[in-house]
């Protein structure tokens, strides 16, 4: 989070101290300047204080107080004189560093103590400066719980009840009859089946499947429910969900532009893929971040390096967008794989955590040789084949195009003429006065203008439009034909290849990136080898050599080989710790990506640490541990209250019952569509854009969002599919606590509010679903008005109606215009129906 | 974040008082007992004396001129078309620097004060005894959506949330009825960055702002289909009620469903008192005309500013107005053709803006609302496409006016040309620690926890700006 203090990198002078400012200036000379002009005195100019800077060497002084444009260092510094300073084949100095100068010299180039009194050597400063990247590890911080390795415990026994086997009832009642609570009673079957289908597969039971599993007496009819609902496609697209929180996953940019990223998709089903086939979980860690060097050569690795790609773009340039964009992937990473907030060391030693900043820069070494890849899912031939076909094209246009401009440019010239006669007098006569007499002012004003009006592309100033209207008659025509020529060549365009947003990198060789001082590029330490969190790692990790035909550093694979061993003390308990807390609503770590000092420590630590290695010893297989949960007393336990326990454990930390759940904003939606008989259950592929009122996104008006009429059923998909653009947000899920799309969330808000209400109740996706409800429920349950209420609560809700409801329903059914419609209506805003239980 | 809203021996009285049966009418007649539970937004008292309880923020997105409106530099004419020097180095957004541009309009001294501002802003100017302006503002960012974010949010980055959200959060709102937080938009569209501009970021969706819509319906949604009549309504509602009220029975402890089955009361509530508060049919034809509501330009800027009143005077907590939409030429961003944008959008806003400050003082809410008058950032004194100005963050001004301000304040200053900061230089942060501590929250200890931290609208920064103060905060 403590990127968020770095921002004055890009306009840095604008909330620099007069000291800081001085600081950063003397560290620019001392990295770029003193080997030369210090104690070297090369051209017997001496950088190291300020009466040497101001004395300055055989060309004059380099430093002229208040005035950048006459300091000798700045202008070499800028380019803006030559010898361009420093020289080659150093690199010039980076714009952000030339502003510090500029800005310091503006200020007086006063030192204040930042300078060198008494001239030190390079090699001292260099010490002095590595000295401050240093923060030793204390073993008292090493013997952090979430830093130790899980400890091997056999479930207890429990005292009272020999019949309680199953290891996580045993640890969990150990809590439970410690502190004198009852534990629920089994929840009824019905409840159970509708349990299993919202957690494992985000959908409700068909009511058949609800009689069935009532009746089903074998004693492994539970299991085998289980087993179904794991084979199920829709399993995958539930937990995906989860994982694409963690990711802050969506189809486009965000920031101004919001660009879309239509490709996107292939991630979120890369995800939905990885849980249907209970890949490993080690595996799919690595593969997302280090597809590319662990599987050269396939497409599903490289798609899943798309991991890497999914932050928001477009917030900042240069220097300082880059360190935001890995700050953010760093932080992700992080967050999502380890529990830690390993962002928080980026400009300085975390404050709580014993992460040293150097830990943050030689993780970031693993990420910093990433470029983005665009990854052709075609065979070569084909790619060659679209090449071929598009430079053709392109060589047709060329042509046209030349005539085109040769035809405007006598016509573009006139009117530029036009218009710098309507100009003020100060800038025509600037425009009259030869190039070589004009005034600094007058030449800036002349190249506005040129730049304004006769800019290569025509500028907005002067539209192609304007130019076209001055035309002949004939020229008009001349001009139309041109367009349509181009046009009709573009139309013979390929459509474009399949690509997967992928990551690549320059080569072998990895670049170099460094230790940042404060987290500003202006301030570079070290040079980073690319290493682990050293509270965990005691010895050096060791990040593997690429071998010789590799295209990448490997450096990624040797963090996610880190991250993924079965020695790293935080991987399995995050993970188990996630799938325990969309099971039982909450972490046994109820802070699930913050297991640090500042999380909260484990409700039951030794239960965390047994699931964490059965998912280890299991294969990291995620589908059995929600077999090995979900066959615990504790989650088939009923969701009631029990009065007597309310008292000592209302919050329910100790799992004496299920929690009940408001479901999630895209559940809701999922199982409207579903008891309504309309849902599309096609899997995968590109999105789709639901019904968006344009009120809500007329704010945007680069950006659209075609979306389709609620009576589309191409739009009835599973919400999984609907397009997640950051800047237009589904109204339903955004005032569901849908997660902003752009930090990563372990945990959902679950807020209450009015406007929920309203949309439940008025909008008009919900209106048409009702209706198609109420048609479900007089095909199949007739003209009968209480086999209608009957039907109606057994495909909502999975049971009959109770007599108070049956009343209620028929009274309403009988005395209201609304009728079934309504009727459709209020069940998807009940309580019950928007809860797990 | 799963709430409680409802403490257990709230709920318990509540049920005591008998569900099953009851009309809704008589449902709604509960509300005295269920205003006293604790909603997201039920009202808070503030950490310190608070001067004012309700914020109307209007933003002039794109980046107004300061060296136009509020900010004089007659360098400018003495030097047109001479480069800007001495500044060091001028970075353009869009590359194109040319040389000082005069500004095209005159300015004179208003009020006893003597503020300068110009012929843009005649009726605003009018009221400089109340204002207090600072000069001597600066932004990280001259990019809009960066920028955008850095006034909403604080942070130029995406996903934290807004000035309206921290204040809903600190403070509540008033009215349960309406929502807290309140946003108008242009009507030729919103600003850039969209919706995220007033995001309640990482905070429960209670804390986001709500678009209002200043015609028909406020709020998408806020009305049943035309076919659902009042009474239609309320048969449904009562039954969506009992079969609620009867769920809970099961649970009566459980406050979750409990604030569920009150959200839809207050839904039914919202939706006569949206529509009322924006009905200003109700306001005399004097009113009216003040806002210039009957008339153009200042018919749909007038209109949001009479409803922004309306709420504030309904309890509404932050209502934030947008002047200027979409991209070029119709905000305030103006690259070229500065004379022909800044007239407009200143007939727009200049006498609504004076107006609303004028029907506070009337109806005795001036003291209790805060103004704020700003864009996202100001411009460059130089000329851009030849009749136009770029992006500038190192100085503009904005304005403050309300209760706990000191009208008539002038705060720090711009260089000859008003192009940088230099005198007594504020900071956006600066400016958001002022607001909060209006409202009487202490930016430095307003916190929400989020994935281990405790974020702050100010992050590590900001000082309160104490000269537009009217009193030394204790």
């Amino acid at each position: 989070m403590t990127r968020r203090l770095a921002p004055w990198l890009l306009f840095a002078p604008v909330l620099y101290g007069d000291e800081d400012l001085a600081r950063r200036a003397m560290d620019i000379l001392t990295r770029n300047c003193l080997v030369c002009h210090g104690a070297a005195r090369t051209s017997g100019l001496d950088l190291r204080t300020r009466e040497g800077m101001i004395a300055g060497g055989s060309r004059g002084p380099a430093v002229v107080p208040v005035n950048p444009q006459r300091s000798l260092l700045y202008r070499f510094a800028s380019h803006e004189d030559k010898p361009s300073m420093p020289p080659a084949p150093a690199a010039k100095l980076s714009d952000e560093d030339i502003e510090i100068l500029r800005e310091w010299i503006l200020g007086g180039a006063e030192l204040l103590g930042a300078g060198v009194a008494a001239p030190i050597g390079e090699a001292e400063k260099k010490a002095a400066l590595a000295r401050l990247e240093e923060r030793p590890i204390t073993d008292e911080e090493r013997r952090f719980w979430a830093f130790q390795p899980p400890r091997r415990q056999p479930p207890p026994p429990v005292a009272g009840a020999a019949s309680i086997r199953h290891p996580i009832d045993r640890f969990l009642r150990q809590a439970i009859e410690a502190r004198k609570l009852k534990p629920a009673p089994p929840a009824g079957r019905r409840t159970l089946i509708r349990r299993a289908y919202l957690d494992l597969l985000g959908l409700p039971p068909a009511a058949e499947e609800v009689e069935a599993f009532v009746r089903d007496s074998a004693p492994d009819a539970w299991e085998r429910l289980v087993e179904k609902l794991l084979a199920s496609p829709h399993y995958g697209e539930r937990w995906a969900r989860h994982w694409l929180d963690l990711v802050r996953y969506a189809d486009s940019g965000g920031f101004e532009f919001d660009v879309d990223r239509p490709d996107a998709f292939r991630y979120r089903d890369y995800v939905v893929n990885a849980f249907n086939t209970d890949k490993p979980y080690d595996s799919f860690l690595s593969e997302q971040l280090a597809g590319d060097e662990i599987a050269p050569g396939s497409n599903e690795a490289m798609i899943a390096t798309g991991f890497l790609r999914l932050g928001p773009e477009g917030g900042g340039a240069g220097e300082l967008g880059r360190q935001d964009a890995l700050d953010d992937l760093l932080t992700t990473t992080s967050l999502t794989f380890l529990g830690l907030t390993v962002g928080c060391a980026r400009c300085h030693n975390h404050k709580f955590d014993p992460i040293p900043q150097k830990d943050y820069y030689r993780m970031q070494a693993a990420f910093f040789s990433t470029r983005p890849v665009s990854h052709s899912l075609a065979d070569p031939a084909a790619v060659a084949a679209n090449k071929a076909e598009n430079d053709r094209i392109d060589g047709f246009q060329q042509p046209v195009r030349k005539a085109k401009t040769d035809l405007e440019a006598p016509y573009h010239k006139r009117l530029i003429e036009d218009a710098v006669g309507r100009l003020p007098g100060y800038m025509q006569s600037a425009w009259r006065t030869p190039a070589g007499q004009r005034s600094e002012g007058q030449r800036l004003t002349v190249r506005q203008i040129e730049r304004t009006l006769a800019a290569g592309e025509l500028s907005k100033k002067l539209t192609e439009e304007q130019v076209v209207a001055t035309m002949t008659r004939e020229d008009k025509i001349r001009h139309r034909e041109l367009i349509e020529q181009l046009s009709t060549l573009s139309r013979q365009r390929p459509a474009p290849l399949p690509t997967a947003r992928a990551i690549g990198e320059f080569g072998r060789q990895a670049r170099p990136s460094y230790f940042l001082h404060r987290g500003s590029s202006d301030a570079r330490g070290s040079l980073m080898t690319p290493g682990v969190l050293s509270v965990i790692s005691r010895r050096e990790h060791p990040f593997p050599a690429p071998p010789e035909d590799a295209r990448s550093s490997w450096r990624r694979r040797g963090l996610a080989d880190w991250i993924a061993s079965p020695e790293n003390p935080l991987t399995s308990r995050v993970m188990a710790n996630r799938i325990w807390q969309h099971h039982f609503g909450e972490g046994i770590v109820r802070t699930p990506s913050n297991f640090g000092k500042l999380g909260e420590p484990p409700s039951h630590p030794e239960l965390l640490d047994w699931l964490a290695l059965e998912f280890i010893d299991k294969g990291w297989s995620v589908k059995s541990m929600h077999r090995l949960m979900m066959t615990s007393r504790a989650y088939q336990a009923s969701s009631d209250d029990i009065a007597f326990n309310l008292e000592i454990d209302p919050e329910n930390r100790y799992l004496w019952r299920m929690p009940r759940q408001r479901l999630e904003a895209e559940t809701i939606r999922d199982q409207i569509l579903a008891v309504a008989g309309t849902l599309d259950r096609t899997a995968g592929g590109p999105c789709v854009f639901p019904y968006i009122n344009p009120v809500l996104f007329q704010s945007s008006t680069r950006r659209t969002w075609p979306g389709k009429s609620d009576d589309d059923p191409s739009t009835w998909r599973r919400s999984l599919y609907v397009f997640s653009k950051r800047s237009i947000r589904y109204p339903m899920f955004e005032t569901f606590d849908q997660p902003n799309l752009v930090n990563s969330c372990d945990r959902r808000n679950r807020s209450t509010i009015a406007p929920q209400a309203l949309l439940m109740m008025n909008n008009n996706f919900l209106l048409v679903q009702a209706r198609h409800f109420a048609a479900r429920l007089r095909k199949e349950a007739g003209e009968n008005p209480a086999a209608r209420i009957e039907r109606a609560f057994r495909l909502a809700l999975g049971r009959a109606p109770r007599e108070f409801e049956r009343v209620q329903a028929a009274a309403y059914l009988a005395g209201s215009a609304e009728g079934l419609d309504g009727l459709a209506l209020a069940m998807f805003n009940l309580n019950e129906f928007v809860h797990r239980q | 974040m799963s709430q409680r809203f409802y403490s257990r021996r709230e709920l318990l009285g509540r049920l005591g008082g008998g569900i099953a049966g009851l009309g809704f009418a008589d449902l709604l007649a509960r509300q005295g007992l269920l205003a006293a539970s604790r909603s997201p937004l039920a009202p808070k008292a503030p950490q310190l004396e608070a001067k004012v309880k309700a914020m109307i923020s209007i933003f002039c997105y794109g980046g107004v001129s300061q060296v136009d409106t509020f900010d004089p530099k007659p360098e400018l004419g003495r030097r047109q078309g001479e480069a800007m020097t001495g500044v060091g180095e001028i970075r353009t957004v869009m590359g194109n620097p040319g040389g000082l541009m005069p500004s095209p309009w005159s300015f004179r001294k208003y009020g006893q004060c003597g503020m300068d501002i110009s012929e843009l802003f005649p009726h605003v100017a009018g009221h400089a005894d109340d204002i207090a302006l600072i000069r001597s503002m600066h932004a990280i960012s001259p990019a809009h959506g960066p920028a955008l974010f850095q006034m909403n949010t604080g942070s130029i980055l995406a996903g934290h949330p807004s000035v309206g959200s921290w204040v809903t959060y600190g403070l509540g709102s008033e009215n349960e009825n309406l929502p807290g937080f309140i946003v108008f938009t242009d009507y030729r569209g919103g600003p850039i960055n969209g919706a995220p501009n007033w995001s309640s970021g990482y905070m429960p969706a209670a804390y986001q702002g709500t678009p209002f819509r200043p015609a028909g319906d406020p709020i998408v949604d806020l009305q049943p289909p035309r076919s659902r009549g009042r009474d239609e309504q309320r048969k449904w509602l009562s039954l969506v009620e009992r079969l609620n009220e009867k769920h809970l029975e099961r649970n009566p402890a459980d406050t979750e469903l409990a604030a569920r089955i009150h959200s839809y009361e207050l839904a039914f509530r919202m939706q006569t008192h949206a529509t009322d508060a924006i009905d200003i049919a109700k306001e005399s034809a004097a009113t009216r005309k003040l806002y210039g509501v009957d008339q153009q330009p200042t018919e749909y800027f007038g209109r949001q500013a009479l409803m922004a009143r309306r709420l504030v005077e309904r309890g509404v907590r932050y209502v934030q107005i947008f002047s200027g939409g979409g991209n070029f030429e119709p905000s305030w961003d103006a690259h070229w053709d500065l004379k022909g944008n800044h007239d407009l959008h200143a007939a727009e806003t200049d006498r609504p803006i004076a107006a609303l400050i004028q029907d506070l003082k009337g109806r005795g809410l001036f003291d209790s609302t805060l103004i704020v008058w700003h864009g996202e950032f100001g411009r460059l004194p130089i000329s851009e496409r030849m009749d136009g100005r770029d992006h500038n963050a190192h100085g503009f001004s904005l304005w403050m006016a309300g209760g706990g301000v000191r009208g008539g304040t002038i705060v720090g200053s711009t260089d000859q040309y008003g192009y940088r900061a230099v005198e007594n230089r504020k900071s956006v942060y600066d400016f958001h620690a002022t607001i909060l501590r209006l409202f009487g929250l202490d930016h430095e200890k307003l916190s929400y926890r989020f994935m281990g931290r405790d974020m702050r609208l100010t992050d590590v920064h900001g000082h309160v700006i104490d000269e537009v103060l009217t009193a030394q905060p204790a």
